[in-house]
């Protein structure tokens, strides 16, 4: 139950499916505890597993109750208690491993539950004015089976706005088959598309450490390079489509996690369409706040703009560190940063020496969209590398090839990345421009329909064929 | 602050359907499904045919006297789905060989190969196998003329092989070669599985013709409904196409074949089983008694484990094949039996890494090797052999106990 499996899926659509007997809210609120009680049962069958993760629960909301009685004084000590159990939780590796629980417990969601604890505490300590938050709600808001695996990262008003509606929001056939569309979309990626592209990673990674003449290697490399942000893609996107699509039919609006991230011509402009809320999450928690009490305390124009270099490589350095314990996620980190403030510093640059204007024109150009738009894939899955592989892996790896080939390796898959996506907007772009009355014909009814239907037999023959777990979702770890 | 995806946004935002999408939606979907499935079968009947011979078809199988024997003389075509029209010509000694034992000449280094369906190059034309291959092949390595005789059966036990191996020795070998796979070692199992098979040909819809409507009527009455669809979707070419695609992969063809009901996999675990040490030890005393016989008609024996398709491709993943297996452990078992009884191993296990993809020199369904796979293993072999300090094969080399040439 904890991947998009056959059974996830229709769990969901039975809990939305009785979720419709009624349009109240406390009949939705129901059927949404008791569904995700279950699923947390599919989960684990000991209930002292969940002990920890339930712990962790109590005192974010004793804080909660903490801050709402006017400690709000208390919320950067709140905060780092948070932080700090969280971190204990998780086992960082870089603390010392007596003082870890020894016994085993469920971790599972707890990253995305960290964030939504999180949230609730800033915003309660930060506005005086927010209403009670009962203790059902909370529970509901922190532990919704279809955000509970891997997100999204949705804020409790936007969730409470949903779900505790008196009137819900329609739900008309359109609206549902859209949904049942997106679903098998979703599970086409995670089941199909997601497990092509491991295959291929898998068997790259596995020839990287075979005694191989170096031209199968430099192409086995070529294949390990560019294929892991497929794979996270389809694997990740895949589910986010199915948990969208099923809280949407249990009448609550879950937000957008992507939005054609490769589509993206550069570092800044892709982690505003990859994993969207996590994002937007740390901008508004961690960003901004930084970025404004820097700005505070120096008021220097000239280095201002380089604040936000900084701020940048903070905010995506603990996104890195967030993703694992191990250091390995700290190189993550190091480098998702590093991205970010050098693609500042290069906008910094170029507007200083070509002025905002040519700065803008520049980089409206096809061609540099399109060479930017391979860099920045190119970028994402070189620090992908520490993303997926340890260090053992690491090191075989990058020493299977010369430094010399390595080189050619990534620009070769720079240019290939460049061609391919280029030609891909083209070939979207043109088939997106043949339109009737009622939109583009590609997102009609119709083919809708037509390409559900492929992709579903598709899958479910798949499916059948390899009778093999679902594959894992990759967020869930996190 | 999220941006809707486009696709989804420019899409029309009426909420209800109308009346007629109500049947055409529908009607569309399953159109669209029949017709992808039908052309998809359709494409996979014309690439995946098949002949309803096959080499078995030359073979008594259950004779409880002698077990799996050839048909002296017998010709018969087949074409398995993944494999291309070939013919088998059994000898008049019942072996899938061109000639018979003849006279052999003094410059001649004469090797008779034994073992099951691996060693008699099942499922590739005869001129493909090792056994064609290795004479030309060996030759060339070590200056001396050989020539190899095909005395491998399929479906044979190590016990059975141990009760023909007077027809080898009959042959006056210089050598005789054994080539093990490891569902040999799996004496008990594999007998039971033919018995199993015998007793379900008429309940399981083995032929992939799968219009047998009994056949699929005995299927649901025997198994759930599940794992009745998944049985029958298995046989029909659209299941052989996509496996033929999908299992190229090593590591999707490791996991697949790890997860098969049908699939023996305590060869590769690193733990043995109780099982797993009972069928070694019956594989131990028929070893015992093939290596006896050898040594008393003054015959090296060699043994060389081929490995499955499984087993290869986890030899070419290295770190990256599952946690708990170790495709090498067979090998050293099979090393300390054969020598344990004075015979010679050879290890072409190794060999294996050096290939990129390995696991393509066997058929994905079938699981036997291809010609490309035979090609491969009598490189190896070849490698080894060539390197074997027998006088009689390499005058440049020292000889080594228990592999003196005949007398």
């Amino acid at each position: 139950m904890d991947s998009a499996s056959f059974w996830f899926v229709l769990f969901g659509l039975t809990a939305a499916a009785v979720s419709n007997f009624s349009r109240s809210s406390v009949w939705r609120s129901i059927v949404l505890f008791v569904a995700t009680i279950v699923f947390l049962g599919l989960l684990a069958h000991s209930l002292i597993v969940f002990l920890p993760l339930m712990g962790f629960l109590l005192f974010g909301y004793g804080c909660l109750l903490l801050l709402e009685h006017g400690w709000s004084r208390a919320l950067a000590w709140i905060v780092t208690a948070v932080v700090l159990i969280y971190i204990w939780l998780k086992k960082y590796t870089f603390l010392p491993e007596t003082i870890f629980l020894h016994r085993f417990y469920l971790t599972l969601g707890l990253s995305y539950i960290f964030f939504r604890v999180l949230q609730l505490l800033i915003d309660m300590g930060e506005n005086r004015e927010k209403p009670h938050l009962k203790f059902g709600a909370y529970l509901l808001y922190t532990l919704n089976f279809t955000t509970f695996i891997s997100g999204p990262i949705q804020r409790y008003d936007e969730f409470a706005r949903d779900q505790f509606a008196a009137e819900p929001i329609p739900l008309g056939s359109r609206v549902v088959g859209l949904q049942l569309e997106r679903i098998v979309r979703g599970f086409f990626k995670v089941n199909v598309l997601a497990m092509l592209f491991n295959m291929v990673r898998v068997d790259a990674l596995a020839q990287m450490y075979q005694p191989l003449p170096a031209s199968l290697k430099l192409y086995a490399a070529f294949r390990l390079c560019i294929i892991y942000p497929l794979f996270l893609y389809a694997n990740f996107s895949g589910y986010i489509d199915i948990v969208i699509s099923l809280a949407r039919l249990m009448r609550v609006r879950l937000p957008e996690n992507f939005d054609r991230p490769f589509s993206a011509s550069s570092v800044i402009d892709f982690w505003n369409r990859w994993h969207i809320t996590l994002s937007n999450w740390l901008k508004a928690y961690v960003f901004n706040p930084l970025l404004v009490a820097l700005m505070r305390r120096i008021s220097s124009l000239a280095v201002q703009p380089f604040l936000a270099v900084f701020c940048f490589f903070v905010t995506f350095f603990l996104i890195g560190l967030w993703h694992g314990r191990t250091s390995e996620f700290i190189v993550f980190g190091v480098v998702t940063g590093g991205g970010m403030s050098i693609n500042k510093l290069w906008q910094i640059g170029l507007a200083r020496a070509m002025g905002r204007k040519g700065y803008r024109e520049l980089a409206k150009r096809p061609i540099y969209v399109a060479f930017g738009r391979g860099l920045n894939y190119i970028w994402f899955a070189f620090t992908l590398f520490w993303f997926w592989g340890d260090w053992r892996q690491i090191d075989a790896i990058f020493s299977a090839l010369r430094p010399a080939e390595w080189l050619g390796v990534w620009m070769a898959a720079w240019l290939a990345v460049t061609v391919t996506l280029a030609m891909w907007e083209w070939l979207r772009a043109a088939l997106l421009s043949i339109r009737t009355t009622s939109g583009p014909v590609l997102v009609n009814r119709y083919a809708l329909v037509v390409y559900a239907s492929v992709l579903g037999l598709t899958a479910l023959v798949i499916t059948v064929l390899l009778n093999q777990p679902a594959p894992p979702i990759v967020y869930k770890a996190f | 602050m999220t941006r809707p995806n486009a696709a989804n946004a420019e899409r029309p935002k009426e909420a209800k359907l109308e009346r007629r999408d109500w049947m055409w939606l529908p009607i569309l979907s399953v159109l669209t499904i029949c017709l992808l499935a039908g052309s998809v079968e359709w494409y996979a009947r014309r690439v995946f045919a098949r002949l309803p011979t096959a080499g078995e078809n030359c073979l008594v199988v259950n004779d409880p006297s002698d077990g799996a024997r050839g048909i002296p003389n017998c010709v018969v075509r087949e074409k398995i789905p993944e494999g291309q029209v070939m013919e088998y010509r059994f000898n008049s000694s019942g072996y899938r060989d061109n000639a018979d034992f003849g006279p052999k000449s003094a410059d001649t280094y004469r090797i008779v190969m034994v073992g099951t369906s691996v060693a008699a190059g099942f499922r590739v034309p005869q001129e493909q196998t090792v056994a064609a291959l290795l004479p030309a092949d060996l030759s060339q390595r070590t200056g001396r003329k050989v020539e190899v005789y095909n005395q491998g059966l399929p479906l044979q036990t190590t016990n059975s092989i141990a009760r023909h191996l007077n027809d080898a020795i009959a042959a006056n070998p210089d050598m005789i070669l054994w080539i093990v796979s490891p569902l040999d070692i799996s004496y008990s199992a594999m007998a039971e599985r033919r018995d199993a098979v015998g007793r379900r040909e008429g309940a399981n819809p083995r032929n992939p013709e799968a219009g047998d409507w009994s056949s699929i009527k005995a299927v649901f009455a025997t198994e759930s409904f599940q794992t009745s669809m998944a049985t029958i979707f298995s046989h029909t070419r659209t299941a052989i196409l996509l496996k033929d695609l999908l299992y190229e992969s090593p590591s999707q063809y490791v996991q697949a074949a790890l997860m098969g009901a049908d699939y023996k996999k305590e060869f590769l675990q690193s733990g043995s089983s109780a099982e797993w040490l009972r069928e070694l030890k019956e594989f131990d005393s028929s070893a015992a008694d093939i290596e006896g016989q050898a040594r008393k008609a003054g015959i090296p024996l060699v043994a060389v484990l081929v490995p499955d398709r499984t087993q290869a491709a986890m030899i070419s993943m290295m770190d990256e094949c599952p946690k708990g297996f170790d495709p090498y452990k067979l090998g050293r078992e099979l090393r300390s039996i054969i020598v344990s009884h004075g015979g010679t191993y050879v290890d072409i296990l190794p060999q294996f890494r050096t290939v990129p993809n390995p696991q393509l020199g066997y058929f994905a369904i079938d699981g036997h090797p291809n010609a490309y796979g035979q090609a491969m293993i009598a490189r190896f072999l070849t490698n080894q052999l060539a390197g074997l300090p027998i006088p009689a094969m390499s005058a440049a080399a020292q000889p080594q106990a228990g592999l003196q040439p005949r007398q």
